[in-house]
């Protein structure tokens, strides 16, 4: 049903440029995609949110290529993951300065240090392991979905989660979670 | 070191609240609507008025090109005639006729066809051009 709702929506926009019917898209979206690019970039607010339009006005832009042959959120992810890739490839010299500077600045802050907690263990990870326990874990999709969303075959996307979680459990193992 | 169950409890329960999570629009949705291009709408209303004219300028073209004043004018014509023969066997039959007609269902029945409909057609031809 939501689906049937979302193709309905993606339809007006499509077909009749109606931006009333992207802006329920972009309200009802906003939040899982958000919250994807906080998680990959270890909670910078600025740059999740920036990226974040990025992703609306590219689907906005090429809402046309939707075909419908995936859930509308599936092709989103998708765009997103792709706007986060293409953003880490253009700075990728500066990328562990800004991890650091990033997780820094939120400790400075003094927010929820379970949080903190979560960006700090995601920053060991690497961006494609970070980017398929996120999804997994956080978002809730099931393999195959990340698998479609960021391009990856399936038994990759399985060894980036194996290690992943390897890594978190020894993280959390480390930090007294485990007690 | 290999995984176990309990790892994956302790990973899932770490990542509960996150999963959690919902974040609120805080205005997002007006910035990212503020900042929508409005190019592609414009080239595609544009461009549909182009077609539009130019199948308009060509079917004129073929239309006097091949004489269809002239085929206007027998259709025409030969409409009139009908609707004319048809309105006298009426008259002449109406008489004798036991289908009862209601003078009101005729009259509604002619202001849709003769009010309605081209009021109807002239509507959507200005919302199309």
């Amino acid at each position: 049903m939501a689906d049937l709702n979302d193709i309905s929506l993606v339809t007006q926009v499509a077909v009749f440029h109606n931006k009333r019917a992207f802006d329920q898209l972009v309200r009802k979206y906003q939040s899982p995609v958000r919250r994807f690019f906080l998680n990959q970039t270890l909670g910078d607010e600025m740059l999740s949110d920036d990226l974040a339009q990025d992703t609306f006005i590219k689907a906005y832009v090429n809402i046309t290529k939707f075909k419908g042959m995936s859930s509308f959120s599936t092709w989103l992810m998708r765009i997103a993951y792709n706007v986060f890739y293409d953003h880490v490839r253009a700075s990728r010299p500066t990328e562990d300065i800004d991890t650091s500077k990033a997780v820094a600045s939120k400790t400075a802050s003094g927010s929820d240090s379970l949080k903190m907690d979560i960006y700090a263990a995601l920053a060991l990870l690497k961006p494609d392991e970070r980017s398929c326990i996120t999804m997994q874990l956080i978002d809730g999709y099931p393999i195959d979905q990340i698998s479609k969303i960021t391009g990856i075959p399936e038994n990759t996307v399985k060894s980036h989660l194996k290690r992943g979680k390897e890594k978190m459990a020894n993280y959390l193992k480390e930090n007294g979670y485990d007690r | 070191m290999a995984m176990t169950d309990k790892d994956d409890i302790l990973i899932a329960d770490f990542f509960k609240q996150a999963a959690q999570q919902q974040i609120e629009d805080n205005g997002f949705t007006e910035r990212v609507m503020q900042n929508l291009p409005e190019m592609k709408t414009n080239k595609v209303r544009c461009l549909s008025r182009l077609w539009t004219f130019f199948c308009v300028i060509v079917g004129l073209g073929l239309f006097f090109t091949f004489g269809g004043m002239q085929l206007m004018r027998v259709a025409m014509t030969g409409l009139l005639q009908m609707v004319l023969t048809a309105l006298e066997v009426f008259v002449v039959t109406t008489p004798t006729t036991e289908i009862p007609v209601n003078p009101w269902l005729v009259l509604v029945v002619l202001a849709f066809v003769v009010i309605y409909l081209p009021y109807r057609t002239g509507r959507k031809l200005s919302s199309v051009l």
